[in-house]
């Protein structure tokens, strides 16, 4: 038996699938198993108070016109604030700033994995009984912080560990946000699916502007950005791959400025509000600039001859000749697909919202999630230019919750309580 | 009972589908993107079926009738959106085989469908598995367990494990020989497999009977593993067939 086309349909697709679905499943054992927990009850309560629900702070005794009411403006102010920090950041990185976008990210990425991950972590020890003295567990987050912080700028670093640690900055987030108020996450879900859909496909729009930006100029996305290797390269050859892009002069580093100056209010709340600017970072299908620039054009393809150099040796491989035009028709062979942060932040906080009712819902938010993820990348192969990724998947994920939750669930339990089932 | 407990029941009911994934679907993506449509696919037949029963709930459980009017429906929606899904597979195949053609200057080989059709059972299977069994696990991990008065031998959780763990089998494999079936147009096949989900969803009619599920679940075990030897006949009639045909195709080359 050769290779067949199963072996290489879908690569890319499930390159982006999988660290989304290990956010989602690490937010909804977070969540699962710190949230039942009492003590936990008065930290959610203070923690409510973020610049998610600055407006309105939402009480489950309230009328539902005014928590309806209260939800919709806390979510219109979210969106506002996004938008002026996107804003902010797209500025900055017109004039170049970008020395300052990147140490800002630098101290922005360790304080998100040192307070808001170590207050995960205090509640995760404190949930297993696990003894552990206060010096070593400070030690231990200073250090897993400290290689946080070159892991998710510097592309030096292992492309695994930085896979990791930007998932890790997902789940931290997406656990934080997973704490707000019902109604508010709801209403906060959906406007920003409307905001990423007018944001990426406006003309205008700051996230539009972003990536056009970055393109014309030949740099990185300025944002914390998931990018997938190609699957079939090992890890190795991506890592060195990787290195030797950024040894070119054509590349700066890349600036990342993706916790965008907001520093307005001072307290720790704002910075989980900041990261959320990874939300900025749309889908990016990561085709060679259309500009026109033959220096891009030439590492790709030297990138791809050394890879195919290295197929032709080992000998496996050696009989799959037309695969690099398979690769580089259908994607862009340098890299994978990239997509925001902010994407894995709020799938997951869906999905972990979802948890907080039951199990069923989890299973049908994570498959509308998936799917409407499926789509999107799809429609990314036909289009071919930067996509919102969050509209589809999250209008599939809250539908399917709210069909879940009123009508499959009675269903089910009905039928499978009596042990009847089909 | 505890975590271990709960832990017991997840791998009783989807251990086997478990490592079938591992084995044979999680090696190919494109496996995957079909097992995750498959499960849309059931999920979305669910919701619809729910929908449309969510007038009727809940059912009153001393009369069985409405549980018969139920499963008939059920099951032959469930039927209803095989075929749909058969329909969009099909359509989706030609487009497969064209790229195939070009870039492989092959086309897809039999074991290539058969792993389609493997991966799209192995989506309703563990669908199945996780819509009925998985989401009302969570109080198992708790410190207690859960009867049903009607099957007072062994907890809730354990039994409805077991039988999802049967259907699981029977709707992965059906569905292998469903796809077979329409695809070389053999009607016994076609008619076996709404049969054998009908049966098998019968079988569960007899736990209604107080005490019925130590009668219930073996038939539905028995029916599982017709299924297995049907699927396993199948399959094994095309190896030898293909090999027949191969050692043909050498012999002619040779000559």
């Amino acid at each position: 038996m050769g290779r067949s086309v199963l072996d290489f349909l879908g690569v890319e697709i499930i390159g982006v699938m999988s660290p989304v679905s290990i956010c989602m499943l690490l937010v909804v054992l977070l969540v699962s198993t710190l949230s039942p927990s009492a003590s936990d009850s008065a930290a959610a309560a203070a923690s409510a108070t973020t610049a998610a629900t600055l407006v309105y702070d939402e009480s489950p005794s309230d009328p539902p016109g005014r928590r309806l009411a209260g939800a919709l403006l806390n979510a219109a102010a979210f969106v506002a604030l996004i938008t002026v920090a996107t804003t902010l950041l797209v500025v900055l990185y017109y004039y170049r700033f970008t020395g300052f976008l990147r140490n800002y990210i630098r101290f922005s990425a360790f304080f998100v994995l040192a307070s808001m991950g170590g207050s995960i972590l205090l509640s995760i020890l404190r949930a297993a009984a696990f003894p552990l003295d206060a010096f070593s567990a400070l030690v231990l987050l200073l250090n897993l912080s400290a290689v946080g912080v070159p892991a998710v700028l510097s592309p030096a670093v292992p492309v695994l560990l930085r896979q990791a640690y930007l998932v890790a900055l997902a789940v931290i987030v997406a656990a934080w946000f997973a704490r707000l108020p019902e109604w508010t996450t709801w209403t906060l879900l959906l406007a920003l699916a409307l905001y990423d859909l007018a944001a990426v496909l406006c003309p205008r729009g700051p996230l539009r502007v972003l990536v056009e930006l970055a393109s014309s100029r030949d740099e990185e996305l300025p944002a914390l950005v998931y990018e997938s290797r190609p699957a079939s390269a090992s890890v190795s050859h991506a890592v060195a791959a990787l290195g030797s892009v950024e040894l070119q002069p054509v590349e700066p580093a890349p600036p990342n400025p993706t916790l965008s100056n907001r520093n307005v209010d001072p307290d720790r709340t704002s910075v989980e509000i900041e990261s959320l600017e990874e939300e900025t970072s749309p889908l990016v299908p990561n085709e060679p600039s259309s500009s026109g620039d033959a220096r891009q054009q030439d590492i790709t393809a030297e990138r791809e001859r050394e890879r195919e150099g290295e197929r032709n040796q080992d000998p496996s491989s050696s009989s799959s000749l037309p695969w690099p035009a398979l690769e580089s028709d259908a994607f862009d062979a340098s890299r994978g697909i990239r997509l925001g942060l902010g994407d894995f932040v709020f799938y997951s906080v869906l999905v972990g919202r979802a948890a907080m009712y039951d199990l069923m819902t989890v299973y049908a938010c994570y498959l509308a999630i998936i799917s409407g993820l499926g789509c999107t990348l799809i429609l990314l192969s036909i289009c071919r230019h930067a996509l919102p990724a969050l509209p589809i998947s999250i209008t599939l994920g809250v539908g399917f919750y709210f069909l879940t939750r009123l009508l499959l669930e009675p269903f089910v339990i009905g039928a499978s309580t009596s042990l009847v089932m089909f | 009972m505890t975590v271990a407990a709960g832990l017991g029941y997840v791998l009783i009911s989807l251990g086997p589908a478990l490592s079938l994934f591992v084995s044979v679907i999680a090696k190919k993506p494109f496996l995957i993107l079909t097992l995750l449509a498959s499960l849309l696919f059931w999920l979305i037949s669910l919701i619809v079926l729910s929908g449309a029963w969510r007038g009727f709930l809940p059912l009153k459980s001393a009369s069985w009738w409405p549980y018969v009017i139920l499963i008939i429906t059920s099951v032959g929606f469930q039927e209803a959106t095989r075929l749909i899904f058969w329909k969009l597979y099909k359509k989706l195949e030609v487009i497969l085989d064209a790229f195939a053609e070009e870039k492989f200057r092959s086309r897809l080989s039999w074991t290539d469908k058969m792993q389609i059709a493997l991966a799209g059972g192995l989506g309703h299977g563990v669908a199945h598995a996780v819509f009925f069994c998985l989401s009302l696990l969570t109080p198992s991990f708790g410190p207690a367990t859960f009867f049903v008065d009607r099957c007072s031998h062994m907890p809730f959780f354990l039994v409805s494990a077991i039988i999802s763990l049967g259907f699981m089998i029977i709707l992965t494999f059906s569905m292998v020989i469903a796809f077979n079936a329409y695809a070389e147009g053999s009607k016994l096949d076609q008619i076996i497999v709404p049969i054998i989900h009908i049966l098998a969803a019968a079988m569960t009619l007899i736990n209604l009977a107080p005490g019925g599920c130590t009668i219930g679940v073996p038939l539905l075990y028995i029916i599982g593993g017709a299924v297995l030897r049907h699927c396993w006949q199948m399959v094994w009639r095309k190896l030898t067939e293909q090999g027949n045909r191969q050692r043909n195709s050498s012999d002619i080359h040779v000559s």
